[in-house]
């Protein structure tokens, strides 16, 4: 059998006539990216669904095993695109260990990556639920979160000039201070989030429409939900409080104050109150930061892996040396591997690093955690209306630039 | 083809994750393909109920070539309740392979969700699971050939050793011209050919 002219692979083609074959994707509104599922269907009930990855690989590992390892973070920040700081930090913080210089990071530099990790956090939820809102029926819901995650692209913008790519996180540190004027701009964004949440919260959570098209969708009871290694708020949202922030601290988060958002009912109502908990306290991080943000250096002084400020260069014959290594070389890194894991947006996000000693990391591998969570809709679906997978694809919030890297 | 471009600077490291001990938060542990399943079975009974990540390394210099790398996490049993979270534990299980048919036994009878990470070591590595339900091409069009991740295949696929912008296809830290693994380099010869 086939599909146009695309032979179906043989499981797919159920022997019963009244079984349809249908390819939804890859080119499909509903399935926020690149995402094809090639769907046996009786009527309008789905029996199988094998989802079809790869239409954007593009071989991010690949590639950053052939760059230095400052330039290899600017491709794994572009993995997962909606939430790029995530993958820096998980990322610098991986190579400062195999560095062995995790505990000279700067206390300035470690608050401000916490600030941005859950600002980006925020901001990515904010698409989630927009683009959410959008495969529920509600479309006014995009605009009110698109403006507020401009707010934040604005405050990425304002640090390392890109909106979505700003590349501010370094191994050692960060690529410079605040600029002037900024916990201004961040101060206007957290007095203007709780009527924004509030807004969104009396739009949505009573909404007998969004209620309609969510509870008792997409059930993942907390066995298949650990089956599939799924994580992040689909896994609370089964009644299972793992949150890599609380299991295994990293970068100062035990010295905050936060709560982790758990539901026990699974479905996809679940995992949209969830987000948006989560939303409340990543800003109540926030909060925190800038009451403890105090004026400090940002980066460590280890010239060996950081350029040391432009001023010293023309005074200081080993300042000029260890800038001109590092621009022409990059910096080594001592052999060994490392398994670092940090709460990315969509659940554990983690890179195994292996460094051999050169100026270019060996390996990473990344655990995407779109892809376990993406994976678990094979078991999700038998059994339910192709309406309800739209919306179980979107409260699992898959990001394809990181399903297939 | 001579390369302008500056070599690149390697490690000498041939097996780099035994060169060290452990600096994060896991359990290391090394096990052989033949007893790997058994091992992987008995972690599980042990309360390891998640299979977080399965990935492979290649080390083209080193006997056993290849690494399949577990990681797995264990939660308390009290994982259910917001306020008792406690610690959970890691455990990192390594297992190296053979350059030639390197092969080992499924892990998605225990974990289900090492369904797509092993298509993955097979799409990218060319490493076989004995067992696997549906093994295929995951991120690769299924009809390609080769191994990208692997180390002796270009950064810029094997056709673009031809490209006539040598200097920048070659700007990768795979020795220029090393021939592409798999079935490529017949595949290259029967396009020169036709």
């Amino acid at each position: 059998m086939t599909f146009g002219t695309t032979p179906l692979s043989p499981e797919l083609v159920s022997q019963d006539g009244n079984v349809m074959v249908l390819s939804m994707g890859p080119q499909h509104p509903s399935t926020h990216g690149v995402l094809q599922i090639m769907l046996e269907i009786e009527g309008e009930n789905v029996v199988k669904a094998e989802p079809e990855i790869g239409y954007l690989h593009t071989g991010i590992e690949k590639s950053a095993e052939n760059l230095f390892w400052s330039q290899a973070q600017t491709v794994v920040e572009r993995m997962d695109y909606l939430a790029p700081l995530s993958n820096a930090l998980c990322y610098v913080l991986g190579v400062e260990r195999l560095l062995g210089v995790a505990d000279a990071i700067p206390e300035r530099a470690r608050q401000v990556r916490v600030l941005f990790a859950e600002l980006t956090r925020i901001a990515s939820h904010c698409v989630w639920l927009g683009t959410h809102g959008i495969d529920l029926g509600a479309l006014s819901i995009f605009f009110y979160c698109f403006d507020l995650r401009e707010n934040i692209l604005d405050l990425q913008e304002a640090t390392g000039g890109a909106r979505m790519h700003p590349n501010y996180f370094r191994v050692g540190g960060l690529n410079g201070d605040l600029p002037d004027g900024f916990t201004e701009r961040l101060d206007a964004l957290i007095e203007k989030f709780p009527g924004r949440m509030k807004a969104l919260r009396t739009l949505l959570v009573g909404n007998p429409i969004v209620q309609d098209r969510t509870i008792d969708v997409g059930v993942l009871s907390p066995e298949d939900a650990l089956a599939w290694s799924v994580t992040g708020p689909s896994l609370r949202a089964s009644g299972i409080a793992y949150d890599v922030r609380k299991a295994f601290p990293y970068c100062g988060y035990e010295s905050y104050r936060f709560d982790v958002p758990t539901r026990s009912e699974g479905d996809a109502y679940a995992r949209f109150l969830v987000r948006l908990d989560e939303m409340e306290e990543s800003m109540r991080i926030v909060e925190q930061v800038r009451k403890a943000l105090r004026p400090g250096p940002v980066m460590t002084d280890d010239t060996k892996i950081f350029q040391p400020p432009k001023e010293t260069i023309a005074l200081s014959m080993e300042a000029l040396i260890h800038h001109f290594k590092i621009v022409s070389e990059g910096f080594r890194v001592p052999p060994g591997d490392v398994y670092q894991a940090v709460e990315g947006p969509r659940g554990e996000l983690a890179f195994y690093i292996v460094s051999d000693g050169g100026n270019r990391p060996y390996r990473i591998r990344t655990r995407p955690p779109s892809m376990y969570n993406l994976q678990a809709l094979k078991g999700l679906a038998p059994g339910n209306l192709i309406a309800d997978l739209v919306v179980m694809i979107g409260s699992l919030d898959p990001v394809f630039g990181e399903v297939d890297r | 083809m001579p390369s302008t471009q500056r070599p690149s600077i390697t490690g000498l490291a041939i097996d780099p994750p035994s060169l060290r001990p452990p600096i994060d938060d896991a359990r290391i542990e090394r096990v052989d393909p033949a007893g790997l399943h058994a091992r992987l079975s008995s972690l599980k009974a042990e309360g390891f109920t998640m299979l977080l990540d399965l990935g492979a390394v290649d080390y083209p210099q080193r006997t056993p070539r290849f690494d399949v790398v577990y990681h797995l996490l264990k939660l308390p049993p009290a994982a259910a309740s917001a306020s008792e979270i406690g610690t959970p534990e890691r455990v990192r299980v390594l297992c190296g392979l053979p350059a030639e048919h390197p092969s080992v036994p499924t892990a998605s009878d225990l974990w289900r969700s090492a369904d797509w990470a092993e298509r993955e070591a097979y799409d990218l590595f060319g490493i076989t699971f004995e067992g696997h339900p549906d093994l295929r091409r995951i991120q690769m069009p299924a009809d390609w050939e080769g191994h990208p991740l692997r180390k002796d295949y270009p950064l810029r696929g094997p056709a673009r050793e031809r490209s006539p912008r040598p200097a920048f296809a070659l700007k990768s830290n795979v020795q220029a011209g090393a021939p592409p693994s798999g079935r490529t380099l017949e595949a290259l010869q029967r396009e020169k050919n036709a």
